[in-house]
């Protein structure tokens, strides 16, 4: 049996085990969080290290994409450089790809996201391709960077300007310690009050409300009225949430296994085990490629 | 070590580069702030005031500032003029800023809105 553990900086009462058959190999895929400690997170990866198959690193982004541009989180690179051994990503690779297809998918499958749809996006900038796929779709898309992770109420309204301000603060940004940039441990928990009270206009205004769920949940109102959400690691009790807050339907970008779909990072892990090459030389083909094979599509949940 | 007037300068033009960009005085226009400036190494304060998206500067401090920001002179002059930025003196501790953690990261997207890339 395949080994895969995602290593998450988020909190503890998400954890998950589930064992699974993909393309003829059975995988344990467990999450560990630590709770926003980071060296409990050190440690976690010093130990695992050579002894599973690959590792995820959940609830950190180390790669931010815009255009052609990369720009590295300090603080998730130090994490992924502990691990020696075992092939160790963080999710960037299939935000790349699974979820742009996404996008595509939901347009010519559903109704959910018709040209001009009014799209929020939370955060782009780590999940750029998705990104890009709303804005070549047509779609109304709001950019809610600026507005979630440094609380100026300045919509970004396209790719040009989003990817022009990524230019001029991301290259700082990374280097600053992450949790003053997104939720992480405890905060994961917890809603922002005044930040929905002052920013919970732009989700009202949306149709369709898309990116990183912490970043969701930390900033959504409590009275939505048939929204859609469209994003991933969602357990069942988030799923509780967004059937409180008033969401119409979720979408969820990864697989469901046993009622929970797992974050991009334990995905692309898996991926990583059955391609079977190192990380170095894996290209966005070789995803896309075994996607098909796995025959993955979201999944499509009506809440209301 | 800078001197009083080479902070001024600096704080003068980080005050022009900010006013000059339509973009940042829209952005803010919630964000009235008042910002000490202060050198550790010399007697120099400034302040700096963000009323209804714009920016202006006068010499000498000011009681009940929302944000400190504390350096040598030095780093202050070369980081108000964007020869430096902010992150490394405050990741290495040589750059103190007293203030809510919205405010700083909001702080640090306005100096790299203006002297980003």
């Amino acid at each position: 049996m395949k080994k895969v553990v995602s290593i998450s900086l988020g909190s503890a009462r998400r954890d998950h085990e589930v064992t699974v058959e993909l393309l003829g190999q059975t995988f344990c895929i467990s999450r560990r969080g630590t709770d926003g400690d980071f060296e409990r997170a050190y440690q976690l990866l010093r130990e695992l290290d050579g002894r599973v198959d690959a590792i995820g690193l959940g609830g950190i982004d180390v790669y931010l994409r815009a255009g052609d541009d990369c720009y590295v989180v300090q603080d998730g690179l130090r994490l992924l450089q502990t691990v020696k051994e075992t092939p160790v990503v963080d999710g960037s690779g299939l935000k790349n790809t699974l979820e742009r297809q996404v996008a595509y998918y939901l347009r010519e499958h559903t109704n959910l996201l018709p040209s001009g749809c009014r799209v929020l996006m939370v955060s782009a900038v780590d999940r750029f391709g998705m990104a890009e796929a709303f804005s070549q779709l047509a779609c109304d898309v709001t950019f809610g960077d600026l507005i979630f992770a440094a609380g100026i109420p300045y919509p970004i309204k396209t790719m040009d300007e989003l990817k022009e301000i990524a230019r001029k603060t991301l290259p700082e940004m990374c280097k600053l310690p992450f949790h003053m940039l997104y939720p992480t441990g405890k905060k994961q928990e917890t809603q922002d009050e005044a930040k929905i009270e002052k920013f919970g206009h732009y989700y009202h205004q949306a149709q369709v409300i898309a990116g990183d769920f912490h970043l969701i949940r930390r900033y959504m109102p409590h009275d939505l009225q048939g929204q859609t959400v469209i994003t991933n690691t969602t357990t069942a009790e988030d799923v509780e949430f967004l059937r409180h807050c008033g969401v119409g339907t979720l979408v969820t970008t990864t697989p469901e296994f046993n009622g929970r779909s797992f974050g991009t990072n334990v995905l692309e892990a898996v991926l990583v085990v059955l391609l079977n090459k190192p990380v170095a030389e894996i290209v966005e083909q070789d995803y896309l490629e075994l996607l098909d094979r796995l025959n993955f599509r979201p999944r499509v949940l009506g809440l209301n | 070590m800078a001197t009083h007037q080479e902070i001024t300068e600096s704080l003068l033009a980080f005050t022009n580069g900010y006013n000059a960009n339509q973009r940042l005085i829209v952005m803010n226009r919630d964000w009235d702030r008042v910002i000490l400036i202060k050198a550790d190494d010399l007697p120099s304060e400034h302040t700096l005031i963000l009323n209804n998206g714009e920016l202006t500067m006068r010499e000498g401090g000011v009681d009940n500032p929302d944000l400190i920001v504390m350096a040598n002179s030095e780093i202050l002059a070369d980081m108000f003029y964007g020869d430096i930025t902010p992150t490394e003196p405050y990741m290495n501790g040589t750059l103190r800023i007293t203030g809510s953690e919205d405010d700083i990261v909001r702080l640090d997207f306005i100096s790299m809105l203006i002297w980003g890339e």
